[in-house]
């Protein structure tokens, strides 16, 4: 009789100091979707959720500064929570000093070059509500990381040197035969998966229109549920096909600095040769 | 009143009077609504800005909120969204929710409807009353002030000094003027500039347009600068997507946590009521004064709460009667409420229509529409036609001052008290002339007597308790119960030391 009691109140204690161990770890870092469920929600959690939201379904959540068929998730997969897929669990890596300016750039700075670059949107002003919320669901995904360390599988693998260069034609032919069914032969994308190139897809300033980043990107995380089925090679010939592909240009220089410069040019190679 | 009576008058003042047909004049009033529209769009953004909500709101604000002000009031008053209410919803709901997320619009949204249903009790309790002791000073000081408060704030955005969020406009000067060249973007000060400067120049060529010009001129140089410089190189901050529906019908949200919020928000909401209500009744009162002389006061206040009350449902927020765009529609020979119906469906049709040249409008072109305004609320010859007056001049500098420097809340509750402070005292001097027939002395009463005013008669009568004297009350328009009682007791005093105090009635005690 005694013993049992024993063992009840024992029993007891432990479940209530699991139930406490496991409101503390809570308490740490709830899950978004109990923060979806939560009656009160404070400022920061309010904004942690507006955050993921927007990085979940950005044409819905920040449509003022979308500008394409992307969502952020389409490249920092599962709402920026797979090592190796471009994770946002990097707050600890910023902010990071650039020499050039001596400008500390933040994590809104690289917010905002994403929604102006991969998502060929407006670029948001720092302050904006929609990139203050992405950076406050930074900051949660990164709770627990180091400073100044980055997590593990940060950005995405690079791959080792194959010894043969980039082969775009090879890329069409693999491609055709892993990708199509989910991006569409256009690469305009279908219901199934985002789109690839094309006005819809992002701009030649985005950081994926980059070889070797591309293909660490597909090599790890495509064609879904099939990954890291490409042969390094295979990835680095259909990334540097997708690279030959037309999409929104870049915005970083103005279209038309540009274009007067190229006007100068001709001029003054024409002039020139008028001189000869 | 009679229940019956009550409700009788209750209901003509809710349904829609659409009795303005028969004197509309459809070219004036259809132009003064396409040039509203034109006018509102780079506002109802701001003003969505001001409010933290995505500028699509601002627009729908201007749409519904707009159109059903004007179908339920019977006067050419522009509603929609208004500086001041946006600026007070902000400022509430940043207390309890984080600006721009989910649960902040939530709140905005259900706040909007407590504002709107705390204007119908005040309708039901016949609340315009309390706002005809405005002053014209203080509704001039108020305008002005407003105008002030426009400038600087747009000053923020004209600069391109956006990450300063400081309090008061004389520290953004100070900080603007210290490290003018870390701060300021040269981009956005040509911008808002060149919008400026030329908005004052045209004015005078075309003094009702020159704004949609000024948006335009501004529009094109910041564009030229964002396409020869690059979005990194000129940080030319743009205005975005702005995604319209047609029919953005919702049900606002009520979890314990709004519940939560309406009860914290009770006094914010009866704040900005009033505050909202007031500015419509200052603009209405104007209006009925020089133009509109059968405009009802009481159903524009039932036009603002059914206007507000709707709002959360059409996904937007508050709003009540622009000073700005009410004048610029009048000027334009709007008399009627068609123009602001006519108005609210121009916006939505400007919407579509200009949604792409929308996105890449540069924001320091609007700063300097808002700076543009500010000024055209700063009415140079009213203010020296007030300060001719003592207590008018008084009243307008107590009221600026307090606007400019402590916010339009604090501002609006200072120029009531400074009106009726003004009106009591003007109301409590009395006159009385004593002149003499013989033995009696007969004392010629001019003014109102009451607790404020009646004491110094009191001195005099006391003074000869045995005297004859004839009190003459014909001129003496209202007698409370203080004055009556200090008459009786000061007729028993000299019953019982054998003097006489006669009364030539007039008023009733
Ligand atoms: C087209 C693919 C793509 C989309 C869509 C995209 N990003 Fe990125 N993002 C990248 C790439 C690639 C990098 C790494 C760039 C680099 O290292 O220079 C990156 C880097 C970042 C970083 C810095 C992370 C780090 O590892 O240092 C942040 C923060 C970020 N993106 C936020 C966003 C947000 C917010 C969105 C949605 C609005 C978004 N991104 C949408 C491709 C994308
Ligand atoms: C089973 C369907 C599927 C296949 C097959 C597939 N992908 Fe994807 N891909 C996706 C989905 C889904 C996403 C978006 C990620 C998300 O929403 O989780 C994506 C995203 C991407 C992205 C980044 C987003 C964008 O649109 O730019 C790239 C690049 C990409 N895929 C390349 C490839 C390449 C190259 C192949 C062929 C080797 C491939 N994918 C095969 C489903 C697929």
């Amino acid at each position: 009789m005694r013993a049992d009691i024993m063992r009840t109140t024992i029993v007891t204690t432990l479940a209530i100091a699991a139930l406490l161990a496991s409101a503390a770890a809570m308490a740490a870092r709830p899950a978004i979707d109990e923060l979806k469920s939560r009656v009160v929600l404070d400022d920061y959690e309010a904004n942690v959720l507006f955050g993921y939201n927007i990085v979940m379904e950005t044409n819905k959540y920040a449509a003022r500064y979308a500008g394409n068929g992307l969502n952020c998730t389409s490249c920092h997969l599962k709402g920026g929570t797979q090592p190796d897929g471009f994770p946002l669990n990097v707050a600890g890596v910023y902010p990071k000093w650039r020499s050039k300016n001596g400008v500390r750039n933040g994590i809104e700075l690289r917010i905002r070059d994403c929604f102006l670059y991969s998502l060929n949107g407006v670029m948001p002003p720092p302050e904006a509500p929609e990139v203050q919320a992405v950076a406050a669901y930074i900051h949660y995904l990164s709770e627990g990381e180091v400073i100044g360390k980055p997590p593990a599988g940060w950005g995405v693998p690079t791959l080792p040197d194959t010894g043969a260069d980039p082969n775009p034609p090879r890329g069409a032919t693999v491609y055709a035969r892993s990708c199509t069914p989910c991006h569409g032969k256009d690469g305009r994308g279908t219901a199934a998966a985002p789109p690839l190139w094309g006005p819809d897809s992002y701009n030649a300033g985005a950081g994926l229109n980059n070889v070797q980043r591309a293909a660490g990107f597909i090599w790890a995380n495509m064609p879904v549920g099939n990954e890291r089925s490409l042969t390094h090679q295979e990835a680095l010939d259909v990334a540097a096909f997708l690279h030959l592909q037309l999409r929104p240009f870049d915005p970083r220089e103005g279209g038309l600095k540009k274009l007067a410069e190229r006007v100068y040019h001709r001029i003054s190679t024409w002039m020139g040769k008028a001189e000869r | 009143m009679k229940l019956g009576a009550y409700c009788a008058m209750l209901l003509r003042e809710a349904l829609p009077d659409l009795s303005w047909r028969r004197r509309v004049d459809a070219r004036r009033e259809l132009l003064a609504g396409i040039v509203g529209a034109v006018l509102v769009i780079p506002q109802a953004i701001t003003f969505a800005y001001l409010v933290g909500l995505p500028p699509e709101t601002g627009l729908y604000c201007a749409v519904f909120v707009g159109f059903l002000a004007s179908l339920f009031g019977n006067s050419p008053m522009v509603g929609g969204p208004n500086t001041a209410v946006s600026i007070l919803l902000s400022l509430t709901v940043m207390q309890y929710a984080g600006r721009g997320s989910p649960i902040y619009t939530e709140f905005v949204l259900v706040l909007s409807l407590m504002v709107g249903l705390i204007q119908l009790a005040i309708w039901l309790l016949r609340g315009a009353e309390i706002f005809r002791y405005f002053s014209p000073a203080a509704i001039i000081g108020i305008k002005t002030g407003v105008g002030v408060l426009l400038i600087t704030s747009a000053l923020e955005g004209a600069l391109g000094l956006s990450p300063l969020s400081t309090q008061f406009f004389y520290e953004k000067f100070y900080l603007a003027a210290v490290s003018w060249s870390e701060l300021v973007n040269p981009y956005s000060v040509a911008t808002a500039l060149v919008t400026i400067v030329s908005g004052l120049a045209l004015k005078r060529i075309w003094p009702r347009t020159y704004i949609v010009a000024a948006v335009i001129a501004g529009g094109i140089v910041g564009t030229a600068i964002y396409l020869v410089q690059g979005p990194i190189g000129s940080q030319l901050e743009l205005l975005g997507h702005v995604t319209m529906r047609l029919l953005p019908v919702q049900w606002p949200h009520l979890t314990p946590q709004h519940w939560l919020f309406m009860e914290a928000v009770v006094p914010s909401a009866i704040a900005i009521a009033v505050l909202g209500l007031a500015q419509s009744l200052v603009i209405a009162r104007d209006l009925k004064a020089r133009l509109v002389d059968d405009l009802d006061l009481e159903k524009e206040v039932f036009a603002q709460g059914i206007a507000n009350t709707l709002s959360p449902i059409f996904s937007t927020f508050a709003g009540s009667g622009s000073f700005n765009r009410t004048s610029v529609a009048v000027g334009m020979g709007a008399r009627t409420p068609l123009a602001g119906i006519i108005a609210a469906g121009a916006v939505v049709a400007f919407a579509f229509a200009l949604g792409p040249l929308l996105t890449y409008l540069p924001m320091p072109a609007i700063a300097g529409v808002l700076v543009l305004v500010g000024i055209g609320m700063i009415q140079g010859d009213e203010v020296r036609q007030l300060m001719r007056g003592r207590v008018d001049g008084i009243v307008f500098l107590v009221t600026l001052f307090t606007v400019t420097f402590l916010g339009l809340d604090v501002g609006i509750l200072v120029a009531v008290l400074a009106s009726a402070a003004f009106l009591l005292a003007g109301m409590s001097k009395v006159d009385f002339d004593v002149s003499h027939e013989g033995e009696t002395e007969c004392i010629a009463v001019k003014g109102n007597l009451f607790y404020a005013s009646v004491d110094r008669l009191g001195q005099h009568l006391r003074a000869h308790p045995s005297a004859c004297t004839r009190l003459d009350l014909t001129r003496v328009p209202f007698c409370d119960a203080t004055a009556h009682a200090m008459i009786c007791a000061v007729q028993y005093e000299r019953s019982a030391n054998g003097g006489r105090l006669d009364l030539v009635p007039a008023a009733r005690a």
